[in-house]
């Protein structure tokens, strides 16, 4: 996200990047953008991690910063839930956006291409989690509980050895290669 | 046929546009779908920015509508047909059935004593209830009951007739049928209005799920003493005055999931005004409006809100929100925010307010399609910038809220310009005759002081303060008094037939009123003495509002005190009157009109066309005022061709007398004969002699001291802007005709007038301006500059909409230019948001 109070020089912004996004399908509305921060009063993300803000994120579009957009980790937090899109009064629908951002972060090789599918990967194991949780928070058992734990220690391992450089087995047992196919 | 016109709509706007069409001895058929006239502005609390009370500016004005024999009032009645061309049209009236007969009916309220059955009172917006048969309101006109047919006993399963049994007027008639009345008319007023934003449309706001959470319009109920509350504010859940109240603003306004792109221009006074009352009802409650930009572009708006800010605590806080929760446990509702620093904030609230915009209703479109009026993209009467008050169909006009969103003034200017349309197309009808038969006056010469003294509560704008009932003894006490008693309203029609009884029945011959201001109200009970047969001018005004209770809230005891020492006086004055009567005085029919800007020249010329001579004076050389450098609208309409047309207009009509290069030297008299002294440039004097005077004499473009205005080239105005890319658009055309011969006449003096604004130009900025818009990259547009500062506290309304138009136009030049505007509030009140 960078330092909030940093001046933002305009001479050094890519006034194109928001044209790029504008004519992207999904992106149209962009422009209409009127600040008033409905995106971010309901973003379930925003609630847990005040980084992540839709709003900022769209005005820094606006205003053409393309590289702190497309380098930050920020728009990989997004949720795709659509309540922004939802409850936005102009229409703007940011959860396309986003999509429009990581495709843009990855071509410009701003992450590596397997980010999306890494994303994607841990957003499934997150709601399997989540569904153990709510289950075993109506009915608690030493079963439900402990298959948690060892699903959460296996997937930190297994990102442990993403990062030493090994192939990243995906819960659907399908490799990265086969899944950015799909 | 003789003048006459139709007002659809018993609004403020056709109230209003109907009494100026009765004073000018213009017959008047007002309709209106409800059973009463006065519409929205009868449930309102108070009016921003003065906080006046809603009810008390608008009840002298339903009766005098209701008792004026120029006007006829249809109510339950919808229009269903215009026939015909202007002046010549036939209007067809559907008038539904109220089952009471209205020439029998004294509305004595008996029959709502004894119906049984009881529903939702829709004045109250259903949060109280109302007899099946009932007056929609206290000040109701007509004050005639209505029967619900939907929820009668007898229309459901034939018994009951109660009403009917005691009526003792035998105005009940349940055989009433619809009737169709047809009606020929010269010209038509529209004031069809709008309607609030049904909020259960905004599901995550929980509007009729949640219990607490309540509409502006429910909310003016509750702040009304005449509510279903009597002014307590209590929150519907458990019935106690909730400790913090938030307000949503723009709900059902400046929304694209709703299709309401439109600002209703009304919700942010009118919240602003909500959480002043709120600390005169509660006081040290917290109150918080969550807003996207205060729209506080009217006359003393921004200092209204900045009152609101300072003076009772309000929270202003720039935030639109997601949703509402629920606390299950205390029907306390949640509401998550963001800061404008990007934090989340979550708050719980007692009491949630949503302020609903206005919209167009299914209704409304209907009947504008059965006129063949045409609407625009929000479901309001399409209007040009130039013609506001006129509708797509000669002949027929518009005024209020049907032709978009407008507060109350605004509502009332509209209603007083549509009069001078409607009734300029009326010159060649006659006047219809009538003489208002007023009874023989008694004479009472000789006979001793016989006072009544009459005391209003005025809801609980007086009796909150002053003990009323403690007045009206101490008033029976004083020398001369044979009468005194108290009024919830003092205006209200059946209070006006109650005086009327007392002077007979107890010989009055003197009456003193104890209420608010005569400058409202004066007349009103002076036309009751008349119709009494006392002379109008035994009367006098105690003002025990303005001048008592809202000026002691806080010293009862006092004020109580001080109502009695002035109805004292009132007494002791009225007892030296002796009858008066009127004469005639000849009045000058002419009109001076200072200014020659748009303003002025169109006052002129629709005065003229009411068959008034017209003295417009203006101090420049040519006409045209500030219009002289604007080159296009905001929704792209042309403006020099109509400003031409303008100034031809006024300049061939015979009954405006010109003068420029002239000012004003002196006015002496009084209304009806001035005398006003003139003088040219060399200094040469005329007298003329006029009966009024109209003030148009504008405003100017604040010249800036700041940001390197006049220093650097590349700063200037947004009107210098406008010049530039006016003449440039113009230029550009020219260029493009170079190619091809020009032929067209209009080409060359397009050039001709291009050289005149250049050479305006010269020495200011002449760098800047004589190059073309397309070479910029970068334009930054500073919003506020001279206004909402210390020295100018206002909003000049003009200038966020002038930017966004400037903007667009540049965008035509050079779609990659890029435009930044620093503002503080975007304020494109109405339909001018969806150009934002």
């Amino acid at each position: 996200m960078g330092d909030n109070n940093k001046a933002i020089v305009v001479n050094e912004l890519d006034f194109s990047f928001r044209e790029e996004i504008t004519s992207q399908p999904g992106g149209e509305n962009i422009k209409r953008c009127f600040n008033c921060g409905t995106c971010v009063a309901g973003c379930p993300i925003t609630e847990i991690d005040e980084e992540f803000n839709c709003r900022r994120i769209v005005r820094q579009i606006l205003l053409g910063m393309r590289e702190e957009v497309l380098s930050s980790p920020a728009i990989w937090l997004c949720l795709e839930c659509y309540r922004c899109y939802a409850r936005c009064p102009q229409k703007v629908n940011f959860t396309d956006i986003m999509r429009i951002l990581r495709y843009l972060a990855i071509k410009g090789n701003y992450v590596p291409a397997r980010t999306s599918a890494q994303i994607e990967d841990l957003d499934r194991f997150i709601q399997e989690i989540r569904c153990s949780f709510i289950k075993h928070t109506f009915k608690p058992e030493e079963k439900i509980a402990k298959e948690i734990k060892s699903k959460i220690d296996q997937k930190l391992n297994t990102i442990k050895s993403y990062h030493r450089g090994e192939s990243i087995p995906l819960s659907n047992g399908r490799g990265i290669n086969e899944n950015r196919k799909i | 046929m003789h003048k006459r016109v139709l007002v659809v709509g018993g609004g403020i706007a056709g109230i209003q546009a109907s009494l100026d069409l009765a004073e000018m001895n213009i017959e008047v058929y007002l309709i209106e779908k409800g059973p009463s006239i006065g519409g929205r502005m009868t449930q309102l609390d108070k009016t921003f920015p003065t906080n006046d009370c809603a009810m008390c500016i608008l009840s002298p004005k339903l009766v005098e509508a209701g008792a004026h024999p120029y006007i006829k009032i249809i109510t339950n009645a919808e229009l269903e047909n215009i026939a015909g061309q202007a002046p010549y049209f036939e209007a067809t009236i559907i008038k539904k059935p109220r089952y009471i007969n209205e020439e029998k009916c004294t509305g004595c309220g008996i029959c709502m004593t004894k119906c049984p059955v009881k529903i939702p009172d829709e004045y109250n917006k259903g949060l109280s209830k109302t007899k099946c048969i009932h007056i929609p309101f206290p000040q109701a006109v007509p004050a005639i009951p209505i029967i619900d047919k939907e929820n009668c006993l007898y229309f459901k399963k034939g018994k009951c007739r109660n009403c009917e049994k005691f009526c003792e007027m035998k105005a009940i008639d349940f055989n009433q049928k619809e009737e169709i009345i047809k009606i020929d008319v010269g010209s038509v007023i529209l004031a069809l209005g709008s309607e609030e934003f049904d909020a259960t449309l905004k599901d995550e706001y929980g509007y009729k799920t949640f219990p607490n959470v309540m509409t502006s319009i429910e909310f003016e109920r509750i702040l009304s003493a005449s509510g279903p509350t009597q002014g307590h504010i209590l929150r519907p859940s458990d019935g106690k005055e909730p400790k913090s109240i938030a307000f949503i603003q723009c709900v059902g306004s400046r929304d694209m999931q709703l299709g309401n792109e439109y600002c209703s221009a009304v919700c942010c006074m009118q919240a602003t005004k909500d959480v002043i009352l709120v600390q005169e009802h509660l006081s040290g409650a917290e109150t918080s409006i969550f807003y996207m930009d205060i729209r506080a572009y009217g006359k003393d708006f921004d200092k209204f809100v900045d009152r609101a800010k300072n003076d009772y605590q309000a929270r202003f806080i720039h935030a639109r929100i997601s949703s509402i929760e629920v606390n299950p446990d205390t029907e306390d509702l949640i509401i998550q925010y963001a800061t404008d620093e990007g934090k989340i904030k979550r708050e719980e609230f007692e009491l949630v307010v949503l302020s609903v915009g206005l919209v167009s209703s299914g209704r409304i479109k209907e009947t504008a399609g059965k006129l063949n009026i045409e609407l625009n993209e929000c479901g309001f009467s399409k209007a040009s910038s130039f013609t506001p008050v006129s509708t797509s169909r000669a002949g027929i006009f518009v005024a209020g809220t049907f032709s978009g969103p407008k507060d109350i003034p605004e509502t009332v200017m509209e209603a007083s310009g549509s009069v001078s349309g409607a009734s300029s197309l009326l010159m060649r009808f006659p006047v219809k005759e009538i003489k208002e038969e007023l009874p023989q006056e008694i004479n009472i010469e000789g006979q001793p002081p016989r006072i009544g003294v009459f005391v209003c509560r005025c809801g609980i704008n007086i009796a909150a303060t002053v003990d009323v009932p403690e007045v009206v003894k101490y008033a029976s006490t004083l020398g001369g008094v044979v009468h005194s008693q108290e009024f919830m309203f003092a205006c209200s029609q059946d209070s006006q037939k109650s005086i009327n009884e007392k002077i007979k029945e107890k010989n009055l011959n003197r009456v003193v009123v104890a209420a608010c201001t005569p400058r409202t109200h004066e007349p009103l009970f002076q036309k009751t003495l008349q119709a009494s047969g006392l002379n109008p001018y035994l009367f006098e005004f105690a003002n025990i509002r303005e001048q008592c209770s809202w000026v002691h809230q806080k010293e009862k005891d006092l004020a109580t005190q001080k109502a009695c020492d002035l109805i004292r006086m009132a007494v002791s004055k009225v007892r030296l009157f002796n009858p008066l009567s009127k004469s005639t005085l000849a009045i000058n029919k002419k009109a001076l009109v200072i200014g020659g800007g748009v303003a002025g020249m169109v006052a002129s010329l629709d005065l003229a066309n009411q068959g008034f001579g017209v003295y417009l004076v203006e101090k420049e050389a040519d006409l045209g005022g500030n219009f002289r450098h604007i080159h296009y609208t905001w929704n792209g309409e042309e403006t020099q061709n109509f400003l031409t047309t303008l100034i031809q207009e006024v300049k061939s009509n015979k009954m405006i007398n010109l003068y420029t290069k002239s000012e004003i030297k002196e006015i002496t008299g009084y209304v009806g004969n001035f005398k006003t002294l003139l003088a040219d440039e060399s200094g040469r004097k005329k007298e003329i002699e006029h009966g009024v005077v109209i003030v148009a004499t504008g405003a100017e473009e604040y010249e800036p001291t700041e940001y390197l205005y006049g220093q650097d080239d590349r700063v200037v105005t947004q009107r210098q802007l406008e010049e530039w890319l006016g003449v440039s658009e113009e230029r550009l055309a020219v260029d493009a005709e170079h190619h091809a011969p020009a032929t067209d006449p209009l080409a060359s003096n397009t050039g001709h007038r291009q050289l005149d604004i250049h050479s305006q130009l010269q020495g200011k900025n002449s760098q800047i301006m004589t190059s073309n818009p397309r070479v910029l990259n970068t334009v930054v547009m500073i919003q506020c500059v001279g206004s909402r500062d210390e020295e100018r506290p206002y909003c000049s309304r003009v200038c966020c909409s002038q930017a966004i138009k400037n903007a667009l136009k540049l965008r035509e030049f050079n779609p990659k230019l890029n435009i930044y505007i620093l503002y503080r509030d975007i304020r494109t009140y109405g339909i001018k948001e969806l150009y934002y």
